[in-house]
């Protein structure tokens, strides 16, 4: 064992270039593959976390407000509850701070007990006066901290005394900045109730898996209790997946492909590098050396080289990720896994230490159970040796490509094994880079348009049904129809909530998400259902939709067609205007209003106005969450940058071999008057071998397999378009000529830099 | 001239106040053992190394204190090397081997022609499209004659050109050279075995890097 790690160390010390150069590519597969673990890891795992930390209740039940001991009567009365904390909610209020101000504040007027949140700095609430909790996103974004003052309509002036995280919503600014105060600081300000209203119960259950039972005894219960919704902990989670499910569905496939991509290029530069020393090998067989010995040395050095070279790169990986990664969780209001990552961090370690050490060892132990003559006579380098020499018989000989380009590439073309797994890299990074622009490129799609959605109006009105007339006699306006929107749960699976959406005609003219299957609704008894719907609750065309509507009620529609769409995960249900209003006459109603073409948004939205209507665009999938939108494309940059950053390294790896092994050609070459500018034109023919059919096969594999392929894994609820658009492919094309001309340049540089003489002797 | 290796205390002379003219049509051959610098001098000539001290001209032009872009040139269009070891690139045929250093940058035009035209000389047509480990090695010899001439240069270099070969082939490389020099070319070839150095027009012995 001493011997041969003295042998490993001497070999690490010898090679000590080709050490580097390994350990590099080892250094960047592992923070490429720490990236994307760090990412997918923190992100799917986030809310689970977070619900955890915080004491999430397993159901919130929103109501009118009501007495307390009327609402605590009816829960009190319900199977299965372990604690029920009460709150009182008011919304709209007026808080300011550090500066900052906004009249949409809420305030949760918290009771002693369970809480529901955690507390992130500070501590909880006391029974002093004047003392606050801030949601972390206010505190994050206004600056506060424990011992910062805030002023709050009605109560005056009042003392942070911590900082709060609950994953039951979005954090500010994506949601309205939230406050939580304690009953005794309500009393103090505005009396003392001996019942006083509340307006939301947290309930936690002894038994979570049975949450339906309870919730449809909470129902059959509820009587008196007005304007009654339930919300899940499973629903939550639905909400808050809605705007980061996609991507995190794609970057957990993007583990499996920086995984598989890794591996291919940390074997393949092993590989080579056994290649290169078979007739070392060969002669310690000779000396007497054992096989074992031969192959533990080999691997004691390709440990020597891996460790140190995975650990800084799953460090540099995680670090490059944690920054943008803990900036998405916070606006998710999700804990950071923090030491959570310790074991997926150490399994990518253990990845990229063991990959490039059993294709090193792998190799060798095979390479000695050969005679010591064939390696030191070099058999396996020369195995094509005996192709044109068959009895006079001569293979078909293609075209080849001629001058110092075509040397280039025939130098490159010889080590075969070398070449496919190159291009398997690059081809591979290509497509994966690819694919996230496409994905960027979606995101701010589906940010910003609404047509992604299948949304056709542009303006919608808070105006009566009756003056859909009014609105469309409108300059500018092409159609305009009432538009009915109710959420409703799926009968037979309470957790499941079903946007339900109704117009009094066709609603294609308004919204015209395209059809999976089925045909369009016909009439008050049928409807259009997302794929998502259908897909969660098992639903085909011709099947019965069940759902318990807020008034109660309970509506049943026939399936007559499924629809790709994206708005709520596809969760949602088109109907007739007529069929919705059968079953909840209260439906929110606005007025959806299609412009024509060319007409102005601002001059419409004027007129409305005019009209007593508040007009508001049409908002996307995410349409407020700036916050949201830039953390993800920094996610997804730096991902692109390390997959960059991959592809010169794996140019450089080719090249910097090629040059290193034919380094006896090249010296011929410039023995026989070849300047460094025509060194430069070798290496640019086999950069451009390798380069080109990558690049070609990338964008097939983007355009071809992996976009539709991973566009359906992310949202199989609806067509995602992610192939890459022309700007796209240019840019990455661009990109992988400039790696390819700084890889020419670097090597090329260091080969004319060597003597000549030695060049001819190596 | 003057070729050192090595700093300080460690520093080795390897050629020492070596002065050598060779005149055009001349076979000269240096003759010495193993370490006597002769493969040195042999690099020093063709532009491959850079003296300490002295001067080199080649055909009129001076080698010393120029850029390394204009040893290149000179290389491409003055000299021509033949190595023991023949030095063919084993993904080009044999006719493919003279033709590249027609096809580098700067490279006299022509070169096709002076290529195929060699090749027809030396004999070697016949397995022209051959790859190297395909040929003998007096086949690969004359093929790294007709490469190390393709561009018609004054100067030819040759280190140990038979040393790989049987006594036929090595009969026949000695007579190539020869004619070479028919032609006004100049040929300076090292060797170790005085039956090769017998051949040329003059012999100079090397012993130590000085020249006898």
């Amino acid at each position: 064992m001493r011997g041969a790690w003295r042998d490993a160390l001497t070999g690490v010390r010898q090679r000590r270039g080709r050490a580097v150069l390994t350990a590099t590519g080892i250094a960047l597969a592992a923070a490429m593959l720490a990236t994307a673990t760090v990412v997918a890891y923190g992100l799917h795992t986030g809310f689970d976390r977070s619900a955890r930390a915080a004491d999430l209740p397993d159901v919130i039940a929103r109501f009118d407000e009501q007495p307390l001991t009327r609402v605590e009567s009816r829960i009190s009365a319900l199977p299965g509850i372990a604690t029920t904390t009460f709150r009182y909610e008011v919304t709209n209020i007026r808080i300011a701070g550090r500066g900052h101000v906004s009249n949409h504040g809420t305030v949760e007027v918290i009771a002693p007990g369970r809480r529901g949140f955690a507390i992130l700095a500070g501590r909880g609430l006391g029974k002093s006066y004047g003392e606050v909790l801030v949601e972390q996103g206010l505190a994050r974004s206004w600056g506060l901290h424990p011992g910062s003052t805030l002023y709050m309509q009605a109560l005056g002036s009042v003392r942070v005394v911590g900082i709060s995280e609950s994953p039951d919503n979005v954090a500010f600014p994506l949601a309205v900045p939230r406050v939580y105060i304690s009953r005794e600081t309500s009393e103090a300000h505005f009396g003392h109730e001996a019942d006083p209203d509340v307006n939301t119960a947290e309930l936690w259950l002894k038994d979570p898996a049975r949450l339906d039972e309870v919730l449809v005894q909470a129902r059959a219960t509820s009587y008196e209790i007005r304007g009654l919704r339930f919300v899940t902990q499973a629903g939550v989670k639905i909400l808050l997946d809605e705007a980061a499910g996609i991507v995190i569905a794609l970057l957990v496939a993007l583990s499996a492909i920086a995984l598989l991509t890794a591996s291919v290029m940390l074997a393949s530069s092993a590989r080579a590098e056994v290649q290169r020393r078979l007739v070392g090998i060969g002669l310690r067989r000779a000396l007497g050396a054992t096989r074992a010995h031969v192959t533990l040395a080999q691997a004691l050095e390709a440990l020597a080289v891996g460790v140190p070279a995975s650990v800084v790169g799953v460090l540099t990986g995680a670090l490059l990720a944690r920054g943008p990664t803990d900036r998405l969780l916070a606006v998710l209001n999700e804990v950071p896994p923090g030491g959570a990552l310790f074991l997926p961090l150490l399994g990518c370690f253990a990845l990229t230490t063991a990959i490039p050490l059993i294709a090193s060892a792998w190799p060798v132990w095979r390479a000695c159970a050969r005679p010591p003559i064939a390696l030191i006579t070099g058999l396996e380098l020369r195995s094509g040796s005996a192709r044109g020499s068959q009895g006079g018989k001569r293979a078909l000989r293609l075209p080849r490509p001629r001058g110092a380009l075509g040397l280039g590439s025939r130098l490159v073309t010889a080590r075969r094994v070398r070449l496919v797994s190159t291009l398997t890299v690059l081809g591979t990074s290509v497509a994966f880079i690819l694919l996230m622009l496409a994905l960027a490129s979606e995101l701010g799609e589906l940010a910003s348009n609404p047509a992604t959605l299948g949304k056709r109006y542009q303006l919608t009105a808070a105006l009566p049904a009756s003056r859909a007339s009014d609105v469309r006699r409108l300059g500018g306006v092409a159609a305009a129809a009432p538009r009915y929107e109710v959420q409703a749960l799926d009968s037979f699976s309470l957790g499941e909530t079903v946007d339900l959406i109704g117009y009094p005609g066709d609603h294609t003219v308004f919204e015209a998400p395209t059809l999976a299957s089925g045909r369009r609704l016909r009439g008050a008894h049928e409807t259009e259902v997302g794929l998502g719907l259908a897909q969660v609750l098992g639903l085909s065309v011709g099947s019965t939709l069940a759902v318990q509507l807020p008034s109660g009620r309970e509506a049943r529609f026939r399936v007559a067609g499924i629809v790709n769409s994206l708005q709520h995960d596809g969760r949602v249900a088109y109907v007739s205007a007529a069929g919705l209003l059968a079953g909840e006459p209260s439906a929110s109603e606005q007025i959806a209003i299609r412009l024509h073409p060319n007409a102005s948004q601002a001059a419409v939205s004027d007129e409305l106005r005019a009209l007593g209507a508040r007009p508001a665009a049409t908002s996307a999938a995410v349409g407020t969450s700036q916050a949201l939108i830039s953390a993800l494309t920094a996610i997804l940059r730096v991902v692109a940058i390390v997959n960059g950053l991959v592809c010169l390294y794996a140019l450089m790896q080719a090249l910097a071999l090629t040059a290193r092994e034919r380094r006896g050609t090249i010296g011929v070459l410039r023995a026989c008057g070849a300047g460094a500018g025509a060194v430069r034109i070798v290496l640019a023919g086999a950069a451009a071998t390798v380069v080109l059919p990558a690049a070609v096969a990338g964008v097939v594999l983007e355009r071809l397999a992996l976009g539709p392929a991973l566009g359906q894994l992310a949202a199989g609820y609806a067509s995602l378009a992610l192939a890459a658009g022309a700007g796209e492919i240019v840019i990455v094309l661009a990109g992988l000529a400039l790696f390819a001309a700084i890889a020419v340049l670097w090597v090329g540089r260091l080969t004319s830099a060597e003597p000549i003489v030695g060049a001819l002797q190596g | 001239m003057t070729k050192r290796v090595g700093t300080g205390r460690t520093v080795r002379h390897i050629l020492t106040a070596v002065d050598i003219r060779v005149e055009e049509g001349e076979l000269v051959a240096v003759l010495g053992r193993s370490g006597s610098g002769k493969s040195t001098l042999l690099h020093l000539l063709g532009a491959l190394d850079r003296p300490d001290a002295g001067e080199i001209v080649v055909g009129g032009e001076r080698l010393t204190g120029r850029s390394e872009r204009t040893l290149a040139r000179i290389r491409l269009r003055r000299i021509g090397f033949v190595f023991q070891s023949f030095q063919l690139v084993a993904e080009c045929s044999g006719e493919e081997n003279v033709l590249l250093p027609t096809r580098l940058p700067g490279a006299p035009r022509g070169g096709t022609r002076r290529a195929r035209a060699l090749i027809e000389e030396l004999g070697v047509s016949p397995v022209a499209d051959h790859s190297p480990h395909e040929l003998s090695g007096g086949e690969q010899q004359r093929f790294a004659i007709a490469r190390a001439l393709v561009n018609d240069p004054v100067l030819v270099l040759a280190d140990e050109p038979t040393g790989n070969l049987d006594t036929s082939a090595a009969a026949d490389v000695l007579r190539l050279l020869r004619e070479m020099t028919g032609r006004g070319r100049a040929v300076v070839m090292v060797t170790h075995e005085r039956e090769i150095a017998a051949a040329a027009d003059r012999v100079l012995e090397m012993a130590n890097g000085r020249l006898a």
